[in-house]
């Protein structure tokens, strides 16, 4: 375990005064590493805040590019970085918010192939895309390692959140079985924001071991008239990922 | 003439996502352009609510602080960095969010809010953000907020818990109906996240407010439990004997 430095403590003082937080918990902090799918939307908040919060390793990837229509929502980057690669992008603005941090810039192009190979031997993977396709890629891996995922998806002034344990919870195909087709679907930043610092507070939450994660049930927001509402989700017996798996492990 | 409108076509672009949520388009835009906010506080809270305003196109921002980041605030302070310490936040935010977005006019204040340099520093705004972290100034801001029925939205964090509500006198009660006292200012507990998620419903907030759709949190203290994830909603009412807004 690597220790604290003098100047970590006084940037992480306020959030150490935390009642079951303290230097412990700060160093485990440190020492853990997440996976972030994404540098768009809500991987800008997402890997933003847990930067900001001394996660000490980040790894995120993205095969694109930030485009000018990216930018009303994708805090990461700017006008500047139009071009760039979006995990690299990403890799300059959270190590400029966070010089005590190590992040790793992935430009790779997640699929069913490279999945396991991308992600790797991380403690927590955040899905902070924006297809289904990718995401089923992602849980299938985070399923067959045993490592938490927190999902979230959103659409105009509306979405969604849940943290995926699995066996304990669902998969992601038990709550959303297949893909819909990808749509340019609206989308206004204050969305992103609001659900992606939701997630990077549950992966705060999870590496840190302080408060209750939203296991087995999804957060469904409407921001259009500010109403949260959690649904207790169930596993799929015959979930092609979960069960299939599952059963793998104990036959 | 051709490249004026060139430009407004390229600058569409930019927002063109959330001009396709129901009732945003151009008019809604328009009106986010031309809108001015005024946000007290370039803090944990001041951060979020400004950096997604200027994301969406307000097109003059008036962020306010009197002062300078330490190191102890950049664990939630995301429009600072390190580099940024020792600089005034209100002149740090104007700088980040030029970079964010260079078509939002930022005007930075400098001084600290009292009842003598308010009305100065809010100026034209059309609405106000509270991002503050007293109740002392807050009542100032109300204050002023009622007197000149300006819209006000408020929140307030501690630890992993945060409260929002949309004033807007004489619809709505002030924040010295609901909050009478001025609550002893302390150093607390504060994750980053926590003003995150609370900071950005605030932009939330305004951007429904001037665009023109969806439902205010008017009437209504939205409180929130980060530790839990339990989100509740209580009915506040007007205090008819306010010394604020009352006769």
């Amino acid at each position: 375990m690597k220790n604290l430095t003098h100047s970590e403590k006084e940037r992480y003082h306020r959030q150490m005064l935390m009642e079951g937080w303290g230097e412990n918990v700060q160093q485990k902090l440190k020492n853990s590493k997440v996976f972030i799918a994404g540098a768009g939307g809500l991987g800008s908040p997402v890997s933003i805040y847990t930067a900001v919060a001394g996660v000490g390793n980040i790894r995120i990837c993205d095969f694109g590019e930030p485009e000018l229509s990216n930018l009303n929502r994708q805090i990461l980057h700017d006008d500047k970085r139009i071009g760039i690669n979006k995990a690299v992008s990403a890799k300059e603005t959270l190590e400029r918010l966070n010089p005590d941090i190590k992040v790793e810039a992935l430009t790779d192009k997640i699929t069913e192939e490279n999945a396991g190979q991308v992600i790797g031997d991380v403690d927590l993977i955040i899905d902070c895309l924006d297809n289904f396709d990718t995401r089923h890629y992602i849980n299938e891996y985070a399923v067959k390692k045993s490592i938490p995922m927190i999902h979230a998806g959103i659409y105009g002034m509306r979405g969604q959140l849940t943290m995926i344990k699995t066996p304990e919870t669902p998969c992601l195909w038990c709550i959303n079985p297949g893909s819909p087709p990808p749509v340019v679907f609206p989308v206004v930043g204050a969305t992103a924001g609001v659900m992606g610092s939701i997630q990077a507070l549950e992966a705060v939450k999870y590496l840190s071991g302080v408060g209750t994660n939203l296991l087995g049930s999804l957060l469904i927001w409407d921001g259009s008239i500010m109403e949260f509402m959690t649904i207790p989700q169930h596993k799929d017996q015959g979930c092609p990922v979960c069960s299939r798996i599952n059963d793998i492990d104990n036959g | 003439m051709g490249c004026v409108l060139k430009k407004i076509s390229f600058e569409n672009e930019r927002y063109a996502r959330q001009m396709i949520i129901s009732g945003w388009g151009d008019e809604g835009q328009r009106r986010i352009n031309n809108a001015t906010v005024f946000i007290a506080g370039a803090g944990g809270l001041g951060s979020p609510a400004a950096v997604y305003l200027a994301a969406a196109g307000v097109g003059t921002i008036i962020i306010c602080d009197d002062g300078e980041p330490e190191l102890s605030n950049l664990n939630r302070q995301i429009l600072h960095s390190d580099a940024d310490i020792g600089v005034n936040k209100a002149l740090s935010a104007k700088d980040s969010l030029n970079m964010l977005n260079p078509n939002v006019t930022v005007r930075p204040v400098t001084e600290r809010i009292n009842k003598n340099s308010v009305e100065s520093a809010v100026a034209d705004a059309d609405i106000m953000v509270d991002c503050l972290d007293n109740f002392e100034t807050r009542h100032v801001l109300n204050e002023f907020a009622v007197k000149n029925s300006i819209p006000f939205v408020h929140a307030g964090i501690h630890g992993l818990s945060g409260q929002v509500t949309f004033i807007h006198s004489p619809e709505t009660p002030c924040l010295r109906c609901v909050f009478p006292g001025a609550v002893p200012k302390d150093v607390f507990p504060v994750v980053g996240v926590t003003p995150g998620i609370i900071g950005t419903i605030e932009a939330a907030e305004v951007l429904k407010w001037i665009v023109g759709i969806g439902e205010n949190l008017k009437n209504i203290l939205l409180i929130w439990d980060g530790d839990t994830m339990d989100f509740q909603k209580i009915d506040i009412k007007k205090d008819p004997d306010c010394p604020v807004c009352g006769k």
